[in-house]
């Protein structure tokens, strides 16, 4: 059990820090003060336990797929702030745009992520004996997901600025990516697209059930079997960012 | 032209009624048609119970290359996840209440499925086989 509560928590607390340790990471080439962390932190637990208490309930919306639907707002919120923060990265004038975007996206992937924790733990609450293992294993889980997160931000900063930019907008553009693949899967599992088959499998190169898979699936929405909408909708939403961090990048050379 | 034929890939047959004019008359004069055609009716649903951190089936059979509806219902007084790689599906069942999630079209094969927050004992697998 408690090597479990390990995985569990690592791969939701990875997919918020590794967020997080970009966008502050970006902060600090920009100098822009921190503290919008903070804020964005308080904000996003608070919606994660809201999110978490009410879930019953908001799973039985629209004939059960009410999980399904917050998740996905939360998704296309989270692409849609990223998409802002990559476009406002070397504007200047529009800083406060970019700071909040920043904390509606780190609030947003907390609320997401978050709650699944809080879920997660809650459950074996009224298990004493296993309760203990578990909070020890989500400890240890969360702990190696924040260092994931420090480690990326100091390695950010100490790269020169303009590898630095380059490495965070990559990671953005593969974060925007898999935002939109996870989210197309929820579209498919609620029926709210029509329904797709597999159109290949990697599983046998490699498995989601393994390391490298998780990592690659936290990083990049590593998805072993998609379906054509997946991979249509996540080429797409690369492509936009890409766009958008090239326009940026230009912008921020220009100003030397 | 992608998007298209992602779009246009599930045909869901429309009835068709013919009304023919003859003298200046509708043949028939009067027809029926269905309220709604509600495709939902047509996908199979099958029921998963989650009881003591366990599904019950814990393997169910579903028709090859067709959308299936799981209905899972938890029994148990904690939370469990539904998850399944093979499936592509996650889903967090609250205690004590159901959750939908919507599967396929499959090909042939088998694919497991687990209770992610009990995993050692939450363990299935859907089977689907040649027509």
């Amino acid at each position: 059990m408690l090597i479990n509560s390990v995985g569990i928590i690592l791969r939701e607390v990875l997919e918020a820090s590794l967020i997080m340790s970009v966008l502050l990471a970006l902060s600090h080439l920009n100098q822009i003060s921190r503290s919008w962390c903070i804020g964005a932190t308080i904000m996003g637990l608070i919606g994660a336990t809201l999110y978490a208490v009410n879930l019953a309930t908001i799973s039985s919306l629209y004939d059960g797929l009410g999980q399904e639907i917050v998740n996905i707002c939360l998704y296309v919120l989270i692409f849609i702030f990223v998409l802002i923060i990559v476009k406002t990265l070397s504007q200047k004038p529009k800083a406060k745009l970019f700071v909040f975007s920043m904390v509606v996206c780190v609030a947003a992937a907390i609320v997401r992520e978050g709650s699944e924790v809080i879920i997660y733990l809650n459950g074996f609450s009224s298990i004493p004996e296993l309760f203990t293992p578990v909070l020890i294993g989500g400890a240890i889980g969360a702990g190696i997901g924040l260092s994931v997160g420090v480690f990326f931000y100091y390695l950010i900063i100490n790269l020169s600025a303009v590898n630095a930019y380059c490495f965070s907008l990559a990671i953005l553009i593969l974060v925007a990516g898999g935002l939109m693949s996870q989210m197309t899967q929820l579209l498919l599992q609620a029926d709210l697209v029509p329904s797709q088959s597999v159109i290949w499998d990697t599983s046998w190169l490699v498995s989601e059930h393994s390391l490298v898979g998780q990592i690659l699936f936290a990083l990049m929405g590593y998805e072993a079997t998609p379906t054509m909408l997946q991979v249509v909708l996540y080429v797409v939403s690369i492509v936009i960012t890409t766009g958008f961090a090239y326009g940026s990048f230009k912008t921020y050379k220009k100003a030397g | 032209m992608l998007l298209f034929a992602v779009i246009s890939l599930p045909v869901l047959s429309t009835p068709v009624f013919e009304i023919e004019i003859r003298n200046h008359l509708f043949f028939p004069s009067e027809l029926t048609v269905p309220v709604k055609s509600l495709p939902a009716l047509s996908t199979p649903v099958f029921e998963i119970e989650i009881r003591n951190h366990l599904f019950f089936p814990s393997e169910l059979t579903v028709p090859v290359n067709t959308k299936v509806k799981l209905l899972i219902i938890n029994r148990d007084s904690s939370a469990e996840e539904f998850e399944s790689y093979e499936l592509n599906r996650e889903k967090i069942i609250p205690a004590n209440s159901k959750g939908v999630v919507f599967i396929g079209p499959l090909k042939p094969g088998v694919y497991p499925f687990f209770g992610e927050f009990f995993p050692k004992t939450a363990q299935g697998k859907i089977h689907v086989n040649e027509q």
